[in-house]
C-alpha cells in the first residue's frame, strides 16, 4: 500500500514561462550505416535551425544557446560511453555546459523536462534538446536482450530477455479484467501503421487489415509483431526558450504549459495497491462499481501508476479539466497495442476499465475528437529510444504551428530520404489545433512524463 | 621506441560506408550482495522472502523479490520462508526470447500471487498450460543449479 504525505503531490510550477520554438528530425531506419550518430544529430539540428522559419540565422542561434540537454537511452547499444560529450563537441557547443538524461523509454520526455526546468528557473534561456539512438550495431535478438537489461537483472531479465513478454503479462491480466476484443487492439496497430504511410520519416508504414494483425506471428502471447514498436536508428532535436528569446527566434512559439514526471517500480512484480489517484474529470463516484472478482486492486498490472501520476501533476499544472475536450491532438507512447489502451485510461481519456471506447468510438482517429499518434507512433514510425519523446513533441509543435504539411507533404521531403511520396497521400494537419499532449513512457511504467503544449 | 600491432584485424562487413565487426567477449563479476540468501535458498529448495522488522512500519507483508531494507521505512528486514504454493496472477508464453535466454521455447512466464506476500513474483511454469487463478506450487532446480532466478519455477498444484 502506497501512502502519500501532504507534500508528495505538490503541483509543480515554472517560475518563468517556457516555449518550444523549433524542431528537427532525421528519417528513422532499422539500419543506418550511411551516417554515424554524430552526423544524425547534426542533421536533425540543421533541420531545426534552417527549416523552421526562424527570424534568426543558424549562426545567430548558435550564439544564443547557453545550455544543452542530451537524450540517449542505452550506452551499450551505441557501444560508446559519454557519447553525449562526443556529439556536443561535434556540434560545436563546447565549452557550454550540458547534461545527459537517461530514463529508459521516457528518456526523450525526461530530457525535455530537464531543459524546461533550466529555462523555467532562469538558469538558461535557449536550450537545444538533442536525442538519438543507434540500435543497429547488434542483431535484433541481442537488441532485445539489451533492452531487457533495463528490467531487473537479478529477478526478471533472465525470464525471457524480452520486454514484449513483460508487457504481454500485463496484457493477459488486463484482458482477464476487461475483456477487450482482440480486434480492438488490432485496430490501434492498423491506425498507427496507416498514419506512418503519410510520414516521410517513418520506418514501418503499411496498410493492414485487422485480419492481417490477428494472423501475424506472435512474439509473446498475445502480442504479435505488428502490435509491437520498431527498433530504430535516428535523431530528433527540439529548441526550448524563455518568452523573450522565443519571440526573438520565431513569430510562432508554442508554450509548454506543463511537463511533469511520475514513476513506478521497475519490476512489475513489486507494484503494491493503493486507492485510485483521481484526475480532475473523475470523482470517487466514477469508480464506485469498478472493483470486482477480477479487478481486485489498483494499479495492479492493468494500469500505469507512473502515467496517472504524470497526468495528475501536468493536468493540474496546466488547468486541464477534461483531456478529450481540452486537447486537440495527442501523442502516446504506443510501444505495444495493449499499453496504448492502458494509457488511455491512465491519462483520463476514459475511466479505468473503459479504455477500449477511446479507439472503438473513433475518438482516436484523425477525424475523431482527439486524433492520436498521427505521427504513426512507435508502432508505425519509430522508436529510436533517446529521440522518441523529442520526436513526439516536434510533431506536435508542427501541428500547432500549422506546419504539418510543410514537413510531411512536400515531395522533396520524401526524395531526400530516398522515398517516393505515396499517390494516396493525405494531409493529417489538424486544422486550428490549439492544445496538445505527449506521453513519454519507460519500462513497464517505470518512468512517464506528460507534456502539454499550447498555442499562446 | 617501436610499437607493434598484435596482428588481429576487425572483419570488414561493408566497403562503403566502411562497416567493421567489433568483437566483444567479456563477462561481468556480479554479486547478489545481501540478496545472496535468496539465491542460495533456491539451491536448497527454499523460497526465502523478507519482512520489515520495524514495529512502527505499516507494511507487514512479505517481499518477494526480497529486500534487505524496507521500501517504506528504510529499516532492516528479516528473512522468512515464504509459502511455496500460490496462484497464477497473469501469464504470457514467450515464443521469441532475447539472445541469452537459457530455457526452451515456448516458455510460459507467470506472475505468482502468494498469500501474505505484497508483490507478485515473476517466474515460469515448468509444466502445463497457464491460466489466471490456477493453483501452482514451487519447484527448485537443485540438481544442476543455474544460480539465477531460473532455479525457481512452478508446476500445477
Amino acid at each position: 500500500m502506497i501512502r502519500f504525505g501532504p507534500r508528495n503531490l505538490r503541483i509543480p510550477r515554472f517560475e518563468k514561462p517556457v516555449y518550444v520554438v523549433a524542431g528537427g528530425l532525421t528519417d528513422f531506419r532499422k539500419k543506418y550505416p550511411e551516417k554515424n550518430s554524430s552526423q544524425l544529430c547534426t542533421e536533425a539540428l540543421r533541420m531545426a535551425v534552417e527549416e523552421n522559419d526562424l527570424k534568426v540565422s543558424p549562426e545567430e542561434v548558435r550564439r544564443m544557446v547557453n545550455w544543452c540537454v542530451y537524450s540517449q537511452f542505452a550506452d551499450h547499444f551505441g557501444d560508446q560511453l559519454l557519447a553525449a560529450a562526443k556529439i556536443h563537441d561535434y556540434l560545436g557547443f563546447d565549452p557550454l555546459g550540458n547534461i545527459e538524461v537517461k530514463t529508459g523509454g521516457a528518456t526523450g520526455g525526461s530530457s525535455i523536462l530537464s531543459a524546461a526546468q533550466a529555462v523555467a528557473s532562469g538558469y538558461a534561456d535557449c536550450v537545444p534538446v538533442i536525442g538519438w539512438e543507434r540500435m543497429d550495431e547488434v542483431p535484433t535478438k541481442v537488441g532485445n536482450a539489451y533492452i531487457a537489461s533495463a528490467a531487473c537483472k537479478d529477478f526478471e531479465s533472465e525470464l525471457g530477455w524480452m520486454y514484449a513478454a513483460y508487457y504481454a503479462l500485463m496484457a493477459q491480466r488486463y484482458q482477464y479484467e476487461n475483456k477487450v476484443p482482440r480486434e480492438t487492439l488490432a485496430q490501434i496497430a492498423c491506425k498507427n501503421h496507416e498514419y506512418a504511410c503519410y510520414s516521410p520519416y517513418s520506418q514501418n508504414p503499411g496498410k493492414y487489415t485487422i485480419e492481417d494483425v490477428l494472423k501475424n506471428e506472435v512474439v509473446a502471447d498475445p502480442l504479435s509483431f505488428l502490435e509491437c514498436c520498431v527498433m530504430s536508428v535516428g535523431a530528433a532535436v527540439l529548441f526550448l526558450a524563455d518568452e523573450e528569446t522565443a519571440y526573438k527566434m520565431t513569430d510562432q512559439p508554442i508554450r509548454l504549459t506543463a511537463i511533469c514526471g511520475g514513476t513506478h517500480t521497475l519490476r512489475t512484480a513489486d507494484r503494491r495497491h493503493m486507492p485510485i489517484l483521481l484526475l480532475p474529470n473523475e470523482t470517487e463516484e466514477t469508480y464506485k462499481d469498478y472493483f470486482s472478482h477480477e479487478r481486485t486492486e489498483w494499479p495492479g498490472f492493468s494500469s500505469f501508476l507512473a502515467s496517472r501520476m504524470a497526468a495528475y501533476l501536468a493536468y493540474n499544472m496546466a488547468g486541464i479539466n477534461d483531456p478529450v475536450e481540452d486537447f486537440d491532438i495527442l501523442e502516446t507512447h504506443d510501444a505495444f497495442t495493449i499499453s496504448d489502451i492502458q494509457t488511455y485510461e491512465d491519462i483520463g481519456l476514459r475511466p479505468y476499465g473503459r479504455g477500449r471506447e477511446f479507439i472503438e468510438s473513433g475518438d482516436a482517429y484523425f477525424e475523431g475528437r482527439l486524433p492520436t499518434n498521427l505521427s504513426g507512433g512507435l508502432i508505425g514510425t519509430m522508436h529510436a529510444v533517446g529521440a522518441t519523446g523529442i520526436w513526439q513533441v516536434v510533431e506536435l509543435l508542427w501541428q500547432l504551428q500549422g506546419k504539418w504539411d510543410k514537413f510531411h507533404a512536400d515531395p522533396e521531403r520524401w526524395t531526400r530520404y530516398g522515398k517516393k511520396k505515396p499517390d494516396d497521400f493525405r494531409s493529417l494537419q489538424v486544422e486550428g489545433a490549439k492544445r496538445a499532449c505527449a506521453i513519454s513512457h519507460a519500462g513497464t511504467g517505470s518512468h512517464v512524463t506528460c507534456a502539454i503544449l499550447e498555442k499562446p | 621506441m617501436t610499437v607493434k600491432l598484435d596482428g588481429t584485424t576487425a572483419e570488414v562487413l561493408n566497403a562503403d560506408p566502411l562497416v567493421i565487426k567489433n568483437q566483444k567477449s567479456h563477462f561481468h563479476i556480479h554479486s547478489y550482495g545481501g540478496w545472496s540468501k535468496f539465491f542460495v535458498g533456491l539451491r536448497e529448495g527454499k523460497l526465502l522472502a523478507t519482512r520489515c522488522t520495524n514495529a512502527e512500519c505499516d507494511e507487514k507483508s512479505l517481499w518477494l523479490p526480497p529486500r534487505c531494507e524496507c521500501a517504506d521505512c528504510w529499516h532492516a528486514t528479516e528473512w522468512v520462508e515464504a509459502p511455496t504454493v500460490g496462484k497464477v496472477y497473469t501469464h504470457s508464453t514467450v515464443l521469441y526470447p532475447g539472445a541469452p535466454f537459457r530455457a526452451s521455447t515456448p516458455c510460459p512466464l507467470i506472475s505468482v500471487e502468494i498469500e501474505g506476500v505484497c508483490t507478485k513474483l515473476m517466474s515460469y511454469l515448468k509444466e502445463g498450460d497457464p491460466e489466471i487463478g490456477m493453483p501452482v506450487k514451487a519447484v527448485f532446480n537443485t540438481e544442476n543449479p543455474t544460480n539465477t532466478i531460473l532455479d525457481l519455477s512452478w508446476v500445477p498444484a
